[in-house]
């Protein structure tokens, strides 16, 4: 399938990267760090930290506050308003709940309090449903009312899924990309600047012998790194993969080369290491914001959802995590799939316009 | 023989100072080398003497007129032309943490041969470095290893761009002897320089190029009989050259 010179070149490239023993540190650190960081603290985000005053200290509010305690969302701080009003203004707090002395007043409405501080609007959409139906359950409880409906609700995705079963595809599609163009776009670039390409086509050696050597190195060092990284959290973390693993692993390996030929595009444009530069961080970095590695999509304004959608990195850990964490198979994401595939298309057309080989080394 | 066969090259580029405009950095040359020959292009900076190599080459597009290196249309068949020839470019650069025998082995591999890498190193004198990475030699050790790597596919022409560019004498006096040796073994060499000296002692025939033509063509001595014969010759002695090499030794420093 692939001949001899093809095949040497690949270990060369595969043999650098593994002298390289700093690259090899540094590209593994940052991944473990924060997954190790998420894992020590049992793989879930920390509970929400909200204030409460409890201005009226009778039963009522007591049954108030047992019932928030209880909800494991939420880390209940109780005290003094001002004190706790300056936690939230430090940022301590998500919010403080004020109970007035009239609590237990039952024949006028009881307004509870509830300061916040605005920029945390997303969270405050969150909690205040739970507010309203700890309040209500216990409105029921003292005027005997039976409720007339019922909420049931039942999680369909009734694994134990933790952060870190969310964040771990996530880190892999971001681990996967940088590795991928720092293999393409950088190396080409290191290479022609250095005549190093041209001494490699002195030789009757075809570009397509250097790209495919890239490509299969590139897939190896990637394969390497990640599932070094996936025992980690496997072994070490207890993170969850639900669905195969080997699907998975074609992901990946379509994504590599996905990377590769959006890196040999980079590589293509940029005419110097410092332009490869720039270029690279303007790829990367609004990916890393807007592809829900470590959050999910649906929290970011939703005039941008579509366009982050369509990035290829969303792509990516959309479909790492719909078979890691909800366990669907290839088929189910053929929307990612195709997604991929124009990427890979729009790779190829540029960098295969744009970089002259002929003339590799100017 | 005729070994290289050259008709009417020519290599257009943009102008760089006014991009509308296009100028012919090789214009209209024709070369016809003889098998065995040590053939020399001189010429100042920007006359096309690497342009015309490389095109020869095969790393150029050739604009216009053929080529033909052992009876190989390099514009047809580029790739059969790389593999009986062996290039030595100005820039020598390499893939990092690898060795010298490595290095070998990589561009052996390239044309999918087997051939000895410390057999090769011998040839340059440097089999001592076979563990040594190519960034730890010295200018002139790293010259004889880009001449080594050119010799990975036993080439039948090689082709050297400024090849003693930066050298002390000591090593500069090294390579001309090396490319003595390789000729006497039948090797066509092709070979630019600035280097008169170098031009005169090592090769049969010499191209003086100047803005993209070939405006002298010939032996150096008929060179020097036709445009410089009325020059009275030195008194038999040597240059600053022969003093310096006489006083630190011919031995190779590096």
């Amino acid at each position: 399938m692939f001949n001899n010179p093809q095949i040497y070149l690949t270990k060369v490239f595969i043999q650098i990267f593994l002298r390289n023993k700093q690259y090899i540190i540094f590209s593994l650190i940052l991944p473990i760090v924060i997954l190790g960081i998420v894992g020590l603290n049992g793989g879930e985000r920390d509970p929400i930290d909200i204030g409460l005053v409890d201005n009226s200290e009778s039963n009522l509010s007591e049954k108030f506050i047992t019932s928030l305690e209880s909800n494991n969302l939420f880390n209940v701080v109780e005290g003094d308003e001002d004190l706790l009003r300056n936690d939230l203004i430090n940022g301590d707090l998500m919010m403080v709940l004020i109970i007035p002395s009239d609590m237990d007043n039952q024949s006028e409405i009881t307004n509870i309090k509830l300061l916040v501080d605005k920029s945390q609007i997303q969270f405050i959409q969150t909690i205040e449903p739970i507010l309203n139906q700890s309040l209500l359950s216990i409105e029921r409880e003292i005027t005997g009312n039976t409720p007339m409906f019922g909420l049931f609700i039942e999680d369909v995705k009734s694994r134990s899924q933790s952060y870190i079963d969310f964040l771990l595809p996530g880190i892999m599609a971001f681990m996967l990309m940088n590795l991928s163009i720092a293999g393409s776009g950088f190396n080409v670039v290191e290479f022609r600047r250095r005549g190093i390409l041209k001494r490699l086509f002195v030789t009757p050696i075809k570009p397509l012998d250097f790209v495919i050597a890239i490509v299969l190195a590139r897939m190896v060092i990637v394969l390497g790194q990640l599932s070094f990284i996936f025992g980690f959290a496997l072994l070490a973390l207890d993170a969850n993969i639900v669905g195969s693993i080997i699907s998975l692993y074609a992901v990946i390996m379509l994504s590599v080369i996905m990377f590769l030929t959006l890196g040999f595009s980079i590589g293509s444009l940029a005419k110097t290491q410092e332009s490869v530069g720039v270029l690279a961080t303007i790829f990367i970095y609004p990916q890393l914001v807007l592809s829900g590695v470590f959050f999910p999509l649906e929290t970011l304004p939703e005039y941008i959802q579509p366009f982050a959608q369509m990035l290829p990195l969303s792509i990516v850990a959309d479909a790492m995590r719909s078979i890691a964490s909800d366990g669907l198979g290839l088929i189910d994401i053929y929307l990612n799939f195709i997604g991929i595939g124009i990427w890979i298309a729009i790779g190829a057309l540029i960098s295969t316009k744009l970089f002259v080989w002929k003339e590799v080394a100017g | 023989m005729t070994i290289i066969n050259a008709s009417n090259l020519v290599k257009t580029y943009k102008d760089p100072d006014a991009p509308s405009k296009l100028f012919n950095a090789v214009d209209d040359i024709s070369l016809a080398i003889e098998s065995g020959e040590i053939y020399g292009i001189l010429g100042p900076n920007g006359a096309g003497k690497t342009t015309t190599l490389e095109m020869l080459e095969g790393l150029k597009d050739i604009d216009q007129g053929s080529a033909f290196i052992n009876s190989i249309n390099v514009q047809d068949e580029p790739y059969k032309v790389k593999q009986i020839i062996g290039v030595q470019l100005q820039a020598n650069e390499y893939f990092d943490n690898m060795s010298l025998a490595e290095l070998l082995n990589l561009f052996s591999a390239l044309y999918d041969i087997n051939n000895d890498p410390i057999d090769l190193l011998k040839k340059v004198n440097l089999e001592d470095k076979a563990k040594a990475n190519a960034n730890e030699l010295s200018g002139g050790q790293k010259q004889r290893f880009s001449i080594a790597c050119a010799l990975v596919n036993n080439p039948l022409v090689l082709f050297l761009d400024e090849p003693t560019t930066g050298l002390d004498p000591q090593a500069k006096r090294s390579l001309w002897d090396l490319v003595l040796d390789l000729n006497k073994t039948g090797m066509t060499i092709v070979l630019t320089t600035h280097n008169m000296e170098e031009a005169e002692t090592l090769c049969q025939r010499i191209a003086i190029m100047d803005y993209g033509k070939i405006i002298a063509e010939d032996t150096p001595e008929n060179l020097i009989l036709k445009h410089a014969p009325d020059k009275p010759k030195e008194v038999v002695r040597g240059n600053m050259e022969d003093v310096f090499i006489a006083l630190t030794g011919h031995g190779l420093r590096d």
